[in-house]
């Protein structure tokens, strides 16, 4: 029992964990925090949805497709809509991702209403057995795909011209821009990568929970639910962050009552914050005032 | 000169009343109810309970300049409030909508405390964000009293043994309460705990620096605003009577951040110009699902990209807002 | 004018790290009322914690600071400008958003009366108290001269009044202690002078305790009583100007070692 909570905790735990880490690169890049980001999940999923069942493009076609489409988004949000304003007060920057959000959503609930979509069968069903616990084929192909995507960035974080770009950024904007570095450029792509990751955890997370415009919300809050357990804007914090939670809703779900699994990340937010604001791996964020 | 400048030599200038020129609006109100018919009418109280929404939230994201997703939270819970009191304990009306003023301020209260710990800013607004989820889930799971998911239902208003059965009824109690809270919430705004809240907002450690108690004044606008949009909730209540869980959720919570950031934020003008629009604006075209969202998301990023300060600062470069110029207007 | 028996201000062997750094170390400094002690030293030397330290916006790990007699060290940021600690900011510490009028108002905010029902209800005593703070602020911007400005936004003045309208707030409550961050930073030279006329006013007129941080020094060696040196966290100097002039130490600290 122990261990199927285990690993189907982590497997959840890995699109949190997905989710949180593209918040952190929006954050590390722009200092913005993205309250839009739930609605990229969303977004992803319902192109990949009118992809498949309306335009029965194959999976996988559709899936590249969405990723491709969700990065010329976000490249294009923050050109149009984030870069203009970045220089003024912080406020603004977040009610204008609070309002993109908004207006993602608000286009989704007018194309599918109420409806709770059901979103094609694409992840390989059956699974198999270790000891005790039963590991679902899904589960693998989620926590693989989730793996394989931070791994593929983190290759080109540290391997890569772009990546040494990243590492002089999130170290200091205005040294970067000094040295030569075009900023804007950075962190429209930035954006891109954190709107693509979005589309990714979209498609992998709508099998399991059916795609809705208010899947958006959920997973909003479950990504800063991640982010602060870890410690806001540490990636290894969003990562561990991500997978504590998924296996901390499940735990809950098994030992208190399934009624809570719902609230577990606000309790969690709630009680981090008070308790530890830094969470995990986060720098201390309280203010001396 | 013009109408409602007053000069800056005149020792009367920064009174904390304002001039009598504002309460004009309120006795010209009064004449509405001779022009409407009941559904017009019933309009016109919804756009009083949002100027009321539009003012309490506005303390906190305009003047405070914190971003907070608790508004709809402390809607829901006056409204609940209210409707709990009215319908299990058959209390006063008067008193039942005070005491959703009281509980939307203890709310409001709670959900600020960590600032005393040194919580701010976005990880203030996350906790804001937890907390109005967490509501929702209250709402309904605590279903003795709120009987769950199905909504309640609120009795009919009845005021000194008065009922309140017609839309012109409830207008003149509604306008009254509207009236002394925004009243009060001006007061408020153009004296020191007005300007300690701004200069939290532009320069935190000055304000400590100067002798504000940074935290508590933190606290102290989330617990009016709760006060504020806690009333609000209760009008609300006794408007449509009846109280639902969905009606509170992140879809209430647009609207409230299209009031304040379409109307102008940290302007008292602004906040009723957000909710008349934001109340007229649905009604006049017809709803298809997420049309609402849409529109009023596509109006706010406008405004932050093009008019930050709100449609409130077009009607002041038009001068027409001469009788209601606020003193503490800014963008 | 002489360090008497009384000081306002006493640090006492007071330390202060981040990490392994440590940017105060056993520092140790006194300032009398009506004198002026400039705080001066390379780039890093600790200047600004030693600000922050006394301002309580950064803790003290070891040591004391005592506003006259009274211990302040672990208290809250405003509970310490309550007591009569004010400063300005080096990057400028007005309001923007706020008029200049409000802005010296907000510097009286902890001495002018009213709570919260007082002030919504718009009771007479809450007026009252206003009309006082509004008397008090604009007969400080008339002082400065800054009278035809008072109803304008802050972020609209020039530099050099905007130096001066914080200087304004912060000495608006009468504060016995006045910590000066860089005031001289972007003024001409002869708004310099007329700063200094202020800073030796505000000592020896309202008999002040200034505590001042500052690179230009022609305007320190005019105004200071005493000057203190500080390298490397470090107090390696505390004497009149024309000792300071010839100390051996500051000029390698400043110079580097030959």
């Amino acid at each position: 029992m122990l261990g199927q909570l285990v690993v189907s905790g982590v497997a959840q735990g890995a699109l949190y964990a997905l989710v949180a880490l593209a918040m952190t690169v929006v954050y590390r890049a722009t200092t913005v925090v993205n309250f839009g980001q739930g609605d990229f999940v969303m977004a992803g999923a319902f192109v990949v949805y009118v992809l498949v069942v309306l335009a029965g493009t194959p999976f996988i076609a559709a899936g590249a497709l969405s990723i491709a489409l969700l990065c010329a988004f976000g490249w294009a949000v923050y050109r149009g809509l984030i870069r203009p304003i970045l220089a003024g007060p912080h406020l603004a920057l977040a009610m204008m991702a609070v309002a993109i959000g908004y207006a993602l959503r608000g286009v989704a609930r007018l194309l599918w209403g109420r409806e709770v979509l059901p979103f094609p069968r694409v992840l390989p069903q059956g699974s198999f057995t270790v000891g005790s616990t039963v590991v679902s084929a899904s589960d693998v192909v989620v926590t693989g795909g989730v793996v394989v995507t931070v791994l593929a960035l983190s290759l080109v974080f540290y391997a890569t011209a772009l990546g040494k770009t990243a590492q002089a950024v999130f170290q200091s904007e205005r040294g970067a821009a000094l040295v030569g570095i075009d900023v804007a450029a950075f962190q429209g792509t930035m954006w891109a990568v954190a709107a693509g990751m979005g589309a990714i955890a979209g498609i992998l997370i709508a099998p399991i929970t059916l795609l809705y415009p208010d899947l958006a919300a959920a997973t909003l809050i479950r990504g800063f639910a991640a982010m602060t357990l870890g410690g806001f804007g540490s990636f290894l914090g969003a990562a561990v962050g991500g997978v504590l939670l998924g296996v901390g809703e499940l735990f809950v779900g098994a030992y208190l009552s399934s009624r809570l699994i719902e609230i577990t990340s606000y309790l969690i937010i709630i009680l981090v914050l008070l308790i530890r604001p830094s969470g995990l791996f986060g720098k201390k964020i309280a203010v001396r005032v | 000169m013009r109408i409602g400048e007053r000069r800056l030599d005149d020792p009367e200038a920064h009174t904390v009343t304002r001039p009598s020129v504002l309460w004009l609006l309120p006795l010209a109100l009064l004449a509405v109810p001779l022009v409407t018919n009941d559904y017009t009418q019933y309009i016109v109280n919804l756009t009083l309970v949002y100027v009321l929404v539009g003012i309490g939230f506005n303390v906190v994201v305009g003047n405070l300049g914190q971003l907070a997703f608790a508004n709809a939270a402390f809607y829901g819970i006056g409204a609940y409030t209210a409707a709990i009191l009215l319908y299990h304990y058959k209390m006063p009306l008067l008193l039942a909508i005070a005491g959703a003023g009281v509980v939307g301020g203890l709310a409001g209260t709670l959900v600020a405390l960590p600032a005393l710990r040194g919580i701010r800013s976005f990880y203030l607004a996350i906790l804001t964000l937890a907390f109005g989820e967490l509501m929702r889930w209250v709402y309904i799971n605590a279903d003795a009293w709120t009987l769950g998911s199905m909504g309640m239902h609120v009795p009919r208003p009845v005021l000194f043994g008065y009922v309140l059965a017609s839309e012109k009824q409830k207008f003149y109690l509604f306008l009254v309460i509207v009236t002394l809270l925004v009243a009060a919430t001006a007061n408020l705004l153009r004296s020191k705990v007005g300007r300690a809240f701004t200069a939290i907002r532009d320069n935190e450690l000055a304000a400590a620096a100067m002798g504000i108690p940074t935290a508590r004044y933190t606290i102290l606008a989330f617990a009016w605003s709760g006060l504020v949009v806690g009333t609000a909730g209760a009008l609300y209540a006794v408007l449509v009577r009846q109280v639902s869980p969905e009606a509170f959720g992140l879809l209430e919570l647009i609207l409230h951040f299209g009031i304040v950031v379409i109307g102008g934020l940290a302007n008292i003008a602004g906040s009723v110009l957000g909710a008349v629009v934001l109340t007229l604006a649905p009604e006049l075209l017809r709803d298809l699902p997420g049309y609402e969202e849409l529109l009023i998301a596509c109006l706010m990023i406008a405004i932050l990209l093009v008019l930050p300060g709100g449609l409130i600062t077009v009607l002041d470069r038009l001068r027409l807002t001469l009788l209601f110029r606020e003193r503490y207007h800014r963008a | 004018m002489a360090a008497d028996a009384h000081p306002l201000l006493t640090l006492n062997d007071v330390s202060v790290g981040f990490g392994g750094l440590r940017a105060l170390s056993k520092v140790d400094l006194r300032v009398s009322a009506g004198e002026v002690v400039a705080v001066i030293g390379p780039n890093g030397a600790g200047k600004t914690t030693l600000f922050n330290a006394i301002s309580g916006f950064v803790p003290i790990d070891q040591g004391r600071i005592a506003l006259a007699g009274e211990r302040i060290d672990g208290l809250m940021p405003h509970d310490i400008a309550a007591k009569g600690v004010r400063r300005t900011f080096q990057n400028g510490g007005l309001c923007g958003h706020l008029t200049v009028l409000e802005n010296v108002l907000a510097g009286l905010h902890s001495q002018t009366p009213g709570n919260l029902f007082s002030i919504a209800l718009g009771w007479p005593s809450a007026r009252r108290a206003e009309r006082a703070a509004v008397a008090r602020a604009r007969e400080l911007l008339d002082v400065m001269k800054l009278g035809p400005q008072a109803a304008q936004p802050a972020s609209s003045l020039s530099g050099g009044q905007q130096r001066m309208a914080e200087i304004l707030r912060t000495i608006a409550s009468r504060p016995p202690l006045l910590l000066l961050d860089e005031p001289a930073v972007g003024l001409s030279p002869p708004m310099r002078t007329e700063l200094g006329k202020v800073i030796r006013d505000l000592a020896r007129t309202d008999g002040i305790g200034v505590l001042l941080i500052e690179h230009a020094i022609e305007l320190v060696m005019d105004v200071s009583d005493r000057i203190a040196v500080l390298n490397y966290g470090e107090k390696i100097a505390d004497d009149a100007p024309a000792a300071i002039r010839l100390n051996r130490a500051v000029l390698e600290a400043y110079l580097g070692h030959a």
